[in-house]
């Protein structure tokens, strides 16, 4: 009771320092406020996304923003740097996945990833979500997809006009993207499938970390 | 929810105006709350006869230093969005020292010449004037001064990675370097009050 009156009894500035000092403490202690480490997630939301599918692009998709040269989204490829080196989709960044939290995600940049298949980018996009990421999607069906549908699209012997005329469109992206249309004949696979040296020769502004990103916005003093 | 609430899209540029204008006008009105608008009570500061500046000043660091410190620990606020200029050292040292000088023979700094001018002082008018001719002049010797204007860049720099100390280590050492001065300017204007009653008398 006296200690109560005590503190009462100050002044209020001594107050003000002192609780000031308390914080400082409480902030030495913490010592780090940045937690890269730990999330907590809402996992009805989440699920609601999953079930909805507004979290895919589709290959198809992509390949016509790589083509119209849009910039405001960024492609990180979170596979290792050594599958990075072997083949990655023009425009795209290495961010290995353990490497996800290392600062150079925006949180509020529209990011889509994608691996080998379709399993790593969908876990991927869950720690990024848990982690407040606003807009991350992911490659449908993977980098096995793109090269599926974009760089070798194929043509039964048997197609329809309307196929045809489908495949001549396929075809066109593909060799965009240095890839080669492929012509099956009936059950028989003899096609040589010749993948693009790393990253073809394609003017796409996307770059550096730093570079990409939307619409930068305005900010400074 | 989660700040800085522009950078995250919750409102267009046009909106982000309105809220600066907002927020800067309870920066103006806190400044002169605070005394600011007087170019009699900011010059003292420089003759330690008034150390309100310093005070002032080290309650709002402490304050948005406590503020911003928790607001990351409670994930209210991501840091790496918020803007911060980069660090050029000896062309902000070399600023900072015009600034300086400008503070002391004007009796004001930009914020509070606009305070002193709108509650109607022809000083902090005039001092304005001043300002927007500076920045005018500023920009039209850019081009000439642009190598030193970047040079030293050091890029993004932040105390506790600068110092090697751990973020929450930084808090309490400027808590308690403010604590500090805190002290020692009550202890020096009484100082000063004695010295000078004692002259009148």
């Amino acid at each position: 009771m006296k200690l109560l009156n005590f503190i009462l009894g100050l002044d209020v500035k001594i107050k003000l320092a002192a609780i000031a000092i308390f914080l400082g403490l409480t902030a030495f202690i913490i010592s780090d406020p940045f937690d890269n480490a730990h999330a907590k997630i809402n996992v009805k939301e989440l699920a609601l996304i999953v079930q909805n599918e507004v979290d895919h692009v589709n290959v198809d998709e992509l390949a016509d923003w790589i083509i119209k040269s849009k910039t405001d989204y960024r492609l990180v490829d979170i596979r290792t740097e050594k599958e990075f080196n072997e083949y990655n989709i023009p425009g795209s960044e290495n961010i290995p996945i353990t490497s996800l939290f290392d600062g150079q995600l925006a949180r509020n940049e529209k990011i889509i990833l994608y691996s080998e298949g379709g399993i790593h980018s969908a876990q991927a996009w869950f720690l990024l979500k848990a982690k407040d990421f606003r807009n991350v999607y992911m490659l449908r069906g993977g980098l096995e997809e793109w090269k599926d549908k974009i760089l070798f699209p194929k043509l039964g012997v048997n197609a329809s006009d309307d196929e045809n005329a489908r495949f001549e469109i396929a075809s066109a992206i593909s060799r965009y993207f240095g890839g080669t249309p492929q012509i099956v004949s009936g059950n028989e696979i003899t096609v040589s499938v010749e993948i693009p040296k790393v990253a073809p020769k394609i003017q796409t502004p996307t770059g550096s970390a730093a570079g990409t990103a939307k619409k930068k916005k305005r900010e400074g003093c | 929810m989660n700040a800085p609430f522009f950078k995250f899209d919750m409102f267009s540029f046009d909106i982000s105006l309105v809220v600066a204008f907002i927020i800067g006008i309870g920066f103006g009105f806190a400044l002169e709350r605070g005394g600011f608008g007087s170019a009699r009570i900011l010059a003292s500061q420089f003759y330690f006869t008034d150390m309100r500046v310093l005070k002032v000043m080290f309650s709002a660091i402490v304050t948005a230093m406590l503020g911003v410190f928790f607001f990351v620990a409670f994930g209210w606020l991501d840091l790496s969005l918020v803007y911060y200029t980069d660090t050029n050292m000896i062309p902000q040292v070399v600023g900072g020292l015009i600034l300086g000088v400008g503070f002391v023979v004007g009796g004001y700094c930009p914020g509070t010449s606009c305070v002193a001018a709108v509650t109607g002082r022809i000083d902090g008018a005039l001092y304005l004037i001043g300002v927007m001719a500076g920045i005018f002049i500023f920009g039209e010797l850019f081009p000439l001064i642009e190598n030193f204007y970047s040079s030293t860049d050091m890029g993004r720099v932040f105390l506790p990675d600068y110092l090697g100390m751990s973020y929450g280590m930084v808090v309490l050492l400027v808590v308690l370097m403010a604590v500090g001065a805190f002290a020692a300017a009550e202890w020096g204007e009484r100082k000063m009050a004695a010295k000078k009653s004692g002259v009148v008398k």
